[in-house]
């Protein structure tokens, strides 16, 4: 008796293991990943560095405060700090000015009745530092956000001055663009002077004036002070001061000024965000 | 490959980057060391090319969070952390020496290609972008090999070196 003998096809066995991935796979798939993240809007992608910032808020929080700590010299004695030296200085500045501007109000609007107080119909928002300036991209991180009222374009305050305004913010966090970035230009006025012109961060620690004829005159040691914005900010605050002054090279016609911050940003560790309308 | 201590070791120092690294900040300019350009070279040279793939998209990934915009840092990490992953298995980089120039040349290539990846999403052009992206460089490569044997320990990974025979 013979067996009938059959041919049946049986497939090759892969020689890569099931649900093994080549690398020229993963590599592809992580690019595109990349990819997508580079060319999705910055206010997607914003939200994973927002949840970073709220998940390790304590750590970086702590981080932060040992950091500042360390760079931070003790001070002497019953010598008062440098910072609170600033803050005075600062807080000093802003009611002269606002002194100054009151009686020029006075005199030419008499009868009017106005707010003796800069920001007395304002609210002041303080809010932790999360995160610093990284890599020098001139922001903060802040602990508050829409949700403490907080919204894009209010300004913040920095040891009674301004630093910057918020630029992105998310439900319990926001982000600062401040003075010293490139991309920020704030309405700005040289005391003394009856023109106002516009700041632009220059990328490091200063800011630069832009646009301003010679036939102003300006001097080293001059006060600079953001204009009052409807709605954002309702009387002018000092940002810094005239740290130098020279003919730009390019055009000779316009000064190139370099304005210092009025406080140190990078060893703040609160800041103050002005709401102006607040909600009740 | 320990997928969850890498897990955690990159949380840990991607912390540490974002809020203590200032403490190790030097010069005027405040060049500081980047953690996470120590360890993707340190994962490209210590892992196979597969992990060392995965690895270096991981790390750009994790810069990029604490950085100013998503995205270039995972491009340019990626890819030169794959590029260096390959060099790898042609030139060993083993010695102190070549482990730093690796760091120092990954960090100037990576960094130049993520600032340009961040102009494309609309990031401001900053001055003196290359003396950052050098000094840090510079910096991360002087301190990144001693920085080898507390991550290797952590991940469990043989480092062997080259000895005189």
């Amino acid at each position: 008796m013979t067996r009938k003998q059959t041919r049946i096809w049986v497939p090759r066995r892969n020689k890569r293991r099931a649900g093994s991935v080549s690398r020229r796979m993963v590599f592809t798939w992580f690019t595109l990943a990349g990819l997508i993240l580079v060319v999705a809007p910055q206010e997607v992608t914003n939200k994973f560095q927002f949840a970073f910032a709220r998940i390790f808020r304590w750590p970086l929080s702590i981080g932060r405060n040992i950091s500042l700590s360390a760079r931070t010299r003790q001070p002497l004695g019953d010598v008062v700090s440098r910072r609170e030296h600033g803050q005075l200085q600062n807080h000093l500045a802003n009611v002269t000015e606002e002194l100054v501007e009151k009686h020029r109000k006075v005199e030419e609007l008499s009868g009017l009745r106005d707010r003796l107080y800069a920001l007395e119909g304002a609210k002041l928002m303080l809010a932790d530092v999360i995160t610093g300036s990284i890599d020098g991209d001139n922001k903060l991180i802040i602990n508050r956000g829409e949700s403490d009222g907080l919204a894009m374009g209010q300004f913040v305050l920095g040891d009674n001055s301004i630093i910057g305004t918020i630029s992105e913010v998310s439900a319990r966090t926001a982000k600062v663009k401040l003075i010293t970035d490139p991309s920020s230009n704030i309405a700005a006025k040289i005391v003394g002077l009856d023109v106002e012109t516009v700041i632009q961060g220059d990328g490091k620690d200063s800011v630069k004036v832009q646009l301003l004829s010679i036939k102003h005159k300006v001097k080293v040691g001059d006060d600079v002070y953001a204009c009052k914005k409807p709605g954002l900010l309702d009387t002018a605050i000092k940002i810094g001061a005239v740290a130098g002054c020279k003919r730009d090279d390019g055009n000779p016609l316009l000064w190139d000024i370099t304005v210092k911050p009025a406080c140190d940003i990078k060893k703040l560790s609160d800041v103050a965000v002005v709401i102006m309308n607040p909600r009740q | 490959m320990r997928w969850l201590r890498f897990a955690v070791f990159i949380v840990i120092v991607t912390v540490l980057q974002a809020g203590m690294v200032d403490i190790l900040a030097v010069t005027r300019w405040d060049v500081k060391p980047d953690l996470l350009l120590i360890l993707l070279v340190f994962f490209a040279i210590y892992c196979n090319t597969s992990e060392a793939i995965v690895t270096s998209f991981t790390i750009g990934f994790a810069a990029d969070i604490i950085g100013s915009a998503m995205g270039a840092q995972t491009l340019s990490f990626g890819l030169f952390g794959t590029s260096l992953a390959y060099l790898h298995r042609v030139i060993s980089i083993k010695k102190i020496p070549y482990q730093s120039a690796a760091i120092f040349m990954t960090g100037v290539l990576a960094g130049t290609v993520a600032y340009f990846l961040s102009l494309l999403k609309g990031q401001p052009a900053s001055s003196n972008v290359y003396g950052a992206i050098f000094g840090s460089s510079l910096y991360s490569s002087l301190l990144g090999p001693f920085f080898f044997l507390p991550s290797a320990w952590w991940m469990r990974m043989k480092t062997p070196r080259f000895r005189r025979k």
